[in-house]
């Protein structure tokens, strides 16, 4: 039973964590925390069993397109949600907007697609037990992520200048980096990640609309404990959620794995508002 | 329009800028011919960031022009502006604390083309030794007065026509001071010109050409540094 | 207050009985239909209208939290699913008569409205809106797998009510009037200390704060109320399904909550009635939308985010269409401040003594010493970053000093507390206007007098008598304060019409409704012109005459030098030079601070 809690937990909580890295990419370019994390995690589950398990593309193109129609959205979520209410971001009217846009999103996949859980089709086969592909597939994923955006970080003149519009955008600015462009760079990119996150998980999760709403809420717990903005932290609190959800779930049952999951939650961000590994806070006169 | 005379390089005419509802700048006047220093000075809330922001693209001119080498900047944004030649070091060295020296000044080039960059960096990491030692450390462990140079040769690598310094000697040593205006009378040499805006008017008469004194959001001075009994007048415009 | 009511003209009766008229005229026309509905329309009929004044019922309440206090209460169904399983158990389990189960759920809903309420103290606002959304989740996903008690996914009936209101037009009639009730108790919330705190709490918090107004009891009240009105609409939901599952309780219905108070305009009653019941038919009046209705819902919400703000109040609000009168001029009358003061006056004085302020490294005030006396004017003068707001900030509570204390008459005031400094006597005016947009004038300007309130919120909700006279005082002192800042003509114009230097005296007019001892200005002058600095002066120096003490932060040296006793010089957070207006002129060091020379 402990590998199966240990596989399901790690399997699940790179899931997590790759949703809570898809906020902070998007926070981190716009200041805005954004509910479409969790409607890109779903489609991406939703558009690799369309693509791959319905109109038959081969795993690497089904991918590939998955993808690719996640940042497209990412990019409609920055024009449509985030740019028009940026000017206002003290009023805090983007958590409205890219609410509604990711409602938009979930309600049109429930009636367009299915509003029942589809099948997701498997990608590599092989063998089955606790190290089946659909744990690690998640896991890699993640690290795929994570090597993906060191690299940019450290070796891209883009990455940098996403680093620099996060810790100072007004200075940023100052000096000419075209932070519209970025912006939306980030948005695709992190819209990416997530459908990455979807796709991997598609086995796992199915593809089910309803997912949106578990993957906003259950993706932003690590983000709130890793502290916003900050991806090492929410990998962390990401996986180590996994292990505790999937703990809970075999020793106790579903229904109290998520009660465990939401009084953690719910008693750290009251206790430590700023995350457990640290955020920022602003002055306020 | 008039047409701006060939050494003009930049003509600020009638500039009203401001934050909301808050209009900051009422109708301001400034001239900068080319490879000239000019001090912009003033009391606090008078306008003076204000302007070089308006001039930058920061913030958006409500009325007036504002003609950099013949063409009218308002409503482009800094990014387009600093391709232009303007660059503008804001006041607070805010440099990027989490990058490395390098990587700092790398980012003020953005854009520019990837052989052409490395040239840039180098360039303007000569001017400050000091830093150009630590280019491998993270903004963060700099001195204010390190990250202030820092911030300078950030504007410096476009070779920029015109550079904009908003107190640049802020919380810095005399020593520093000196070498950040070594700097700009540098550029001047190479046929740059530089807009200072300092508190330190004393510090700021030697190198500049020109003194332009800001008072209520309006220009109420300008005279050539060398005209006599500049200091008094100045102080007299503060506290009319 | 006898004194007041012989100075005060009082609101004249004819007009205030005008205005109450045509606010009550569209809620009359809602009631008139709502009441004729029976004679024309069929029973399926009864059970939309019944759902709609059962999510009127809970949106009413939640509209105070929301739209008013600017809390992103978005789960609010689950306070709604608890009350509509509390009855169904208290009713079908228990026995209970169901007139008397709503005792308990209304219960229900106060401690878990004011438990929730209390997070919404500690959590910024997206933070709550994810804690209140998993809130919900969780709610659904217990009452499905608590099968003892809720039957899990079979459900259990709901409470069914005795005649005369068992029948679908009989439910209505009973359901009508209580929706009817939340419209009167939150409209009277709304025009009430309790509702302009709630939105100055949204839009001005620090303003807020330092008018006196405690958010924690303020939010928590509200949310109280929130949480009643949901578990009893949960009880009527229980009774309209007649029978309740888990999926009952679909996010669609969360989102349709609270969507209708942002579609209904934030920060109105009208707009959230109307919004909730446009929602609830939206799907009934063309049945192939049915599906697609959680759609619009949410694509409502991003239009009205994008294009409307402020909702269907917005678009309804036809008197803020009128330009306003342009070239206005602001023309204090300082005459009507003896009124506005207390008469008795005091030689208090602020001390600050050895007082430190540091943010991490950087040192922003050193030990630094200060005295405010009554009746005089004392400037606050400085190069940028010198420390002159952080001190004011200090002295208001917003900065917990590193070192040293502010005193007020010699008695010490808590560090940190900012509310309480309206209290101690201390009124104060911010760098940037920090007003409530779409309040009134002055609304906004009865901000300032929150802490005269004595009706509690339970005599606000039922309008007592009370409540009603306390208004009437407060209108009435906030009308003499708009004269006395020269603003009266605009009382009644939406805050965010007005130019800038318009809002900068209204903070003025708030100030004063605190019948303050002291008055810190931080850069009133800034963007005004020429004229309106010097009415400013002369305001200052009436102030002064009168006893006020004023700390005034300003970069306008004519101001400080025309209307200063004393001027005090800050430079990197000390101070550098202290004396009157005409030594501070002359001195070297001062100028020396400011040129550089």
């Amino acid at each position: 039973m402990l590998g199966a809690i240990v596989a399901s937990g790690l399997a699940m909580g790179a899931v997590y964590a790759l949703v809570g890295i898809a906020y902070n990419v998007m926070f981190n370019a716009s200041r805005a925390m954004s509910f479409t994390a969790g409607t890109v995690g779903m489609m991406g589950g939703v558009l690799g069993a369309l693509f791959i398990g319905r109109f038959g593309l081969p795993v690497p193109l089904g991918l590939a397109a998955t993808l690719a129609a996640c940042g497209l959205f990412g990019v409609v979520t920055e024009i449509v949600a985030v740019r028009p209410v940026l000017k206002s971001l003290d009023q805090h009217l983007y958590v409205l907007s890219t609410l509604a846009l990711a409602l938009m999103a979930t309600q049109f996949t429930a009636i367009e697609w299915s509003t029942e859980p589809q099948p997701f089709p498997r990608l590599l086969g092989g063998v089955g037990g606790v190290l089946d592909e659909k744990f690690w597939l998640p896991l890699a994923a993640c690290a795929a992520t994570i090597a993906g955006l060191e690299y940019l970080h450290h070796y891209t003149l883009v990455g940098r200048a996403f680093l620099a519009i996060a810790e100072d955008n007004y200075a940023a600015r100052a000096l000419g980096l075209p932070e519209r462009n970025l912006r939306i760079a980030a948005f695709a990119l992190a819209s990416a990640i997530g459908g990455l996150a979807g796709f991997a998980a598609g086995e796992l999760l199915l593809a089910y609309f309803a997912n949106a709403q578990l993957l906003a809420f259950y993706g932003f717990v690590p983000v709130a404990l890793g502290g916003i903005g900050n991806n090492r932290g929410t990998i962390v609190a990401g996986l180590l959620l996994g292990l505790l959800q999937q703990a809970a779930n075999f020793i106790v049952g579903g229904v109290f794995a998520s009660v465990a999951v939401f009084v953690v939650f719910a008693a750290v961000i009251l206790i430590a508002p700023q995350g457990l590994l640290g955020g920022q806070r602003a002055r306020r006169v | 329009m008039p047409i701006s005379a060939p050494d003009t390089l930049l003509r600020v005419a009638d500039l009203h800028a401001g934050y909301g509802k808050i209009g900051i700048l009422h109708g301001v006047e400034l001239t900068i011919g080319r490879g000239e220093i000019v001090a912009l000075v003033g009391p606090n809330g008078a306008g003076k960031t204000t302007l070089l922001r308006g001039i930058s693209g920061l913030i958006r001119a409500q009325a007036g022009a504002i003609l950099f080498e013949g063409t009218d900047l308002r409503g482009l944004g800094p990014s387009h502006i600093v391709r232009r030649g303007l660059c503008h070091v804001i006041e607070g060295h805010r440099i990027f604390t989490q990058l490395s020296v390098h990587d700092n000044i790398l980012l003020a080039g953005y854009g520019l083309p990837r052989s052409e960059l490395a040239v840039r960096v180098e360039e303007a990491l000569a001017v400050f030794p000091e830093i150009a030692e630590r280019r491998h450390e993270r903004g963060a462990s700099l001195s204010g007065g390190q990250q202030q140079m820092l911030a300078v040769a950030q504007g410096l690598v476009r070779r920029p026509h015109l550079l904009m310094l908003d107190e640049p000697s802020a919380g810095l040593s005399p020593v520093l001071v000196d070498r950040v205006f070594e700097a700009a009378a540098r550029l001047r040499q190479a046929g740059g010109s530089v807009l200072l805006v300092e508190q330190l008017i004393d510090k700021a008469l030697p190198v500049a050409d020109r003194v332009c004194a800001m008072v209520r959001g309006a220009m109420v001075l300008d005279r050539p540094t060398g005209s006599p009994g500049l200091s008094d007048e100045i102080a007299a415009a503060y506290f009319s | 207050m006898a004194a007041l009511d012989e100075e005060l003209p009082a609101v004249s009766g004819a007009s205030s009985r005008g205005r109450t008229w045509r606010t009550a005229a569209p809620y009359l026309l809602l009631l008139a239909v709502a009441l004729a509905l029976p004679l024309f329309a069929n029973d399926y009929w009864a059970v939309i209208a019944s759902r709609a004044a059962v999510y009127w019922i809970c949106v009413a309440g939640l509209n105070l939290a929301v739209g008013f206090g600017g809390q992103l209460a978005v789960g609010w169904l689950a306070l709604l699913t608890i009350g509509a399983y509390a009855a169904s158990i208290l009713v079908g389990r228990a026995g209970m008569d169901p007139f008397l189960t709503f005792l308990p759920v209304a219960a229900i809903g106060v401690v878990g409205g004011a438990l929730i309420g209390a997070t919404a103290l500690r959590l910024s606002l997206f933070y709550f809106a994810m804690l209140t959304l998993g809130f919900s989740t969780i709610v659904t996903q217990i009452a499905l797998a608590w099968q003892s008690l809720t039957g899990g996914g079979i459900g259990l009936p709901g409470p069914a009510m005795p005649a005369p209101f068992n029948t679908p037009w009989g439910f209505y009639l009973f359901c009508l009037p209580l929706g009817a009730l939340c419209v009167w108790m939150t409209l009277n919330v709304a025009a009430s200390r309790f509702g302009r705190a709630l939105l100055a709490i949204r839009d001005a918090e620090v303003a807020a704060e330092a008018s006196g107004i405690r958010k924690p009891a303020v939010i928590v009240t509200v949310f109280a109320f929130a949480g009643l009105t949901a578990t009893v609409s949960g009880q009527l939901f229980a009774t309209l399904q007649s029978y309740i599952t888990p999926d009952a309780f679909t996010f669609d219905l969360t989102v349709l909550l609270f969507v209708a108070i942002l579609i209904g305009g934030r920060g109105s009653v009208l707009g959230p009635l109307l919004g909730t019941i446009l929602l609830t038919l939206l799907p009934e009046v063309a049945s192939p939308l049915v599906m697609w209705a959680p759609f619009l819902y949410a694509f409502l919400l991003l239009v009205i985010v994008l294009a409307v703000p402020g909702g269907i109040a917005e678009l309804i609000d036809f008197k803020n269409r009128k330009p306003l009168k342009s070239g206005r001029l602001i023309l204090p009358v300082p005459e009507r401040l003896p009124a506005l003061l207390d008469a008795a006056r005091s030689d208090a004085a602020i001390g600050v003594s050895g007082l430190s302020v540091s943010f991490g490294a950087v040192r922003a005030v050193v030990d630094l010493d200060l005295t405010v006396p009554a009746g005089q004017v004392t400037g606050l003068i400085g190069p940028n970053g010198s420390g002159k707001t952080t001190t004011l900030n200090a002295i208001s509570g917003y900065y917990v000093p590193a070192g040293g204390w502010v005193a007020v008459g010699g008695h010490r005031l808590a560090p940190g507390v900012s509310s309480s400094r309206a209290a101690a006597g201390i009124a104060r005016t911010f760098q940037t206007p920090r007003l409530v947009g779409e309040a009134s004038v002055i609304d906004n300007a009865m901000i300032g007098g929150s802490t005269a309130g004595r009706a509690s919120f339970v005599e606000t909700l039922l309008a007592l008598p009370r409540h009603g006279r306390e208004e009437a005082h407060l209108r009435a002192r906030a009308l003499a304060a708009l004269d006395a800042v020269g603003l009266a003509d605009l009382a009644e114009a939406r805050c965010d019409r007005l130019q800038h230097s318009e809002q900068r005296f209204l903070e003025i007019a708030r100030a004063l409704m605190m019948r303050p001892r002291f008055l810190l200005l931080d850069e009133p002058a800034a963007g005004l012109a020429v004229g309106e600095i010097l009415r400013l002066g002369a305001l200052i120096k009436e102030l002064r005459r009168l006893g006020v003490g004023v700390l005034l932060v300003e970069h306008h040296a004519d101001l400080v030098l025309d209307v200063c006793d004393q001027v005090n010089v800050l430079n990197f957070g000390r101070l550098l030079a202290g004396g009157t207006p005409d030594a501070i002129r002359q001195s070297e060091e001062v100028r020396s601070a400011y040129l550089g020379a």
